[in-house]
């Protein structure tokens, strides 16, 4: 196992992008992301930069293999992770839908998703009765076809759904990408983790 | 063959785990913490704290049963009828079950704790006690430990005396538990609040690490309560004469922890090896304790992976009967002692009453 000053745990795709800059713009010394193909960058002794699927990334940290994460709130909301999210980062906004197909009005009886443990409680906190179907990507789908009498599902524009033909009934929940810390790691490493803390809540543009 | 979340230990994990119980056990025992030993089975009792995640069985009356998820609940229960006055301690240490659904890097669903209670004392002292009693188990166990303490009481305190309705009470406990200062600001900008209980609110998140937290938290508008609170931990870690970390955020279980709450990390280990806490009043009048994981600290610890040798290769029983009472000895089975010996590392032989080193 390879010793690093700091892990910092984040998604693949656009937000490793934002969250690269924005962690950079914090003063943080960041490898630099060469080979395309690596998962892991950086040298031992300094930072270390881990390339996950967004749902890993507060596994990793809860753990304590990374100290440090940025996840979007959409995936913190459905980890039941115990973490300190201490900034709102602003970027990745998204927000949570339950989705329909247009006129339906009858009640939900089957309900499809990537976020089964926020669906479930939410059923939970209206008093709904109704199976959580656990899917894992085009979600829309599942309302198109009838699997499920609704979808709750992660939108940002709102085109895929237009173009699929179907309604976003009611957002549940907002979101953005949040800094996620381990509550060890906060205490340990508070030297370097404070500063970067209250840098990152200062910056321009922060909501 | 066995379940998701247990484990089997073989040599020499073992007896590394059976020597680590063994250390603390004698060192709670130097200390005047007599130990007590508890049933593994439970009548359930859907008001006890971990009734959701314990195992259930069903007795042959039909009752429901629970197997033993925590020690200090049902010791404080069966005590309350035979304490008397003045200071009791005690020590626990036994196996415990949660029906988690995950088991992961050290969480497991069987494991282990040892433990102390420290009933019928209260104040900067006694907490002082425990605390020291917390750093002496980590230097035991060889383990090089920080222990961080939080004032649970102190955010109970502040967020009573805010005026804020009770499910927001919840609301900002949960954002204060979790360092999120963006939504604690949202949902405190939704009620009218006087400006005092929403700087204090707004501050309690960041006031963690050294010496200087309890400075800045003094220079905060606090409920007389909260104030008491906070001198008191003071005094307690004058009294305990070590550094510690503090994090007056620490919200966990406010209503239950009456004074302090800690936990114990060590570096490069990403989960807390010990915890516990003052809660005067939840079970017992004036009780504090903590239990710390054995798998944990065993994880921490990382065990040499090879099987220690023992010191005599007895060549006959007679030789085993005499040596083994003050040196580890094992019995020689098979052809050419020395050469086993050599291989095996094993310093001496050992014949009747003859003992000599390996050539």
């Amino acid at each position: 196992m390879r010793r690093y000053l700091l892990t910092i745990a984040l998604p693949k795709g656009r937000m490793f992008q934002e969250a690269y800059q924005v962690l950079r713009g914090a003063g943080l010394d960041l490898p630099p992301v060469e080979n395309e193909r690596a998962l892991l960058h950086g040298k031992e002794g300094g930072i270390a930069l881990l390339e996950l699927r967004n749902k890993d990334v507060p596994v990793y940290v809860d753990l304590g293999i990374a100290e440090v994460g940025v996840v979007g709130k959409d995936i913190l909301l459905d980890s039941g992770r115990d973490l300190f999210e201490p900034v709102d980062l602003g970027f990745g906004a998204c927000r949570l839908s339950l989705i329909r197909r247009p006129g339906d009005t009858s009640p939900i009886r089957r309900i499809a998703t990537k976020y089964p443990l926020f669906t479930s409680r939410l059923l939970k906190e209206r008093g709904w009765v109704a199976d959580v179907v656990e899917l894992s990507g085009n979600i829309e789908l599942a309302a198109v076809t009838g699997l499920a009498d609704a979808v709750v599902d992660v939108v940002q524009t709102g085109a895929t759904l237009r173009a699929a033909g179907l309604v976003e009934v009611e957002v549940l929940a907002h979101s953005t990408a949040r800094l996620i810390v381990n509550r060890q790691a906060l205490k340990l490493k508070r030297s370097l983790l404070k500063p970067l803390i209250a840098k990152l809540r200062n910056r321009d543009g922060s909501p | 063959m066995i379940p998701e979340g247990t484990r089997f230990l073989l040599p020499p994990e073992a007896r590394l785990k059976a020597e680590l119980i063994g250390r603390l056990r004698e060192l709670f025992l130097r200390h005047g913490y007599e130990p007590v030993e508890l049933p593994a089975l439970e009548s359930y009792d859907p008001s006890h704290p971990l009734a959701q995640r314990a195992f259930k069985l069903v007795d042959k009356t039909g009752e429901v049963l629970a197997l033993r998820s925590e020690f200090t609940t049902l010791l404080a229960k069966l005590l309350r009828p035979h304490l008397g006055e003045g200071v009791h301690r005690f020590q626990y240490a036994g196996p415990l079950w949660l029906r988690e659904a995950d088991a992961e890097l050290g969480r497991l669903r069987e494991y282990t704790q040892v433990g102390l209670e420290l009933i019928g004392a209260t104040g900067p002292l006694a907490d002082a006690e425990v605390l020291h009693l917390a750093f002496a188990a980590l230097e035991a166990l060889g383990l090089e430990g920080v222990v961080e303490v939080g004032l649970p009481s102190l955010v109970g305190e502040v967020l009573k005396a805010s005026g804020l309705p009770e499910g927001a009470q919840q609301e900002a406990q949960r954002a204060i538990h979790r360092k999120n200062l963006p939504e604690l600001e949202a949902l405190l900008g939704r009620y009218p609040l006087p400006p005092e209980a929403r700087k204090t609110l707004l501050a309690l998140p960041d006031l963690y690490g050294e010496r200087e937290v309890l400075e800045e938290a003094k220079g905060l508008p606090l409920p007389e309560r909260a104030k008491r609170a906070l001198a008191d931990l003071e005094k307690t870690l004058e009294v305990l004469d070590r550094p510690v970390l503090l994090d007056l955020g620490m919200a966990r279980r406010y209503e239950y922890y009456s004074g302090i709450f800690f936990r114990a990390y060590t570096p490069g280990f990403g989960l807390p090896l010990l915890g516990g806490g003052r809660y005067d009043g939840a079970l017992l009048p004036q009780a504090a304790g903590f239990a710390l994981g054995v798998e944990r600290a065993l994880e921490a610890l990382r065990p040499p992976q090879k099987e220690e040798a023992p010191e005599v290769l007895a060549l006959d029983l007679k030789a085993l009967r005499r040596f083994a009472g003050e040196r580890r000895v094992e019995l020689f089975h098979g052809e050419d002692p020395v050469g086993y010996a050599q291989r095996r590392g094993i310093p001496f032989l050992a014949q009747g009453e003859r003992l000599w080193r390996v050539g």
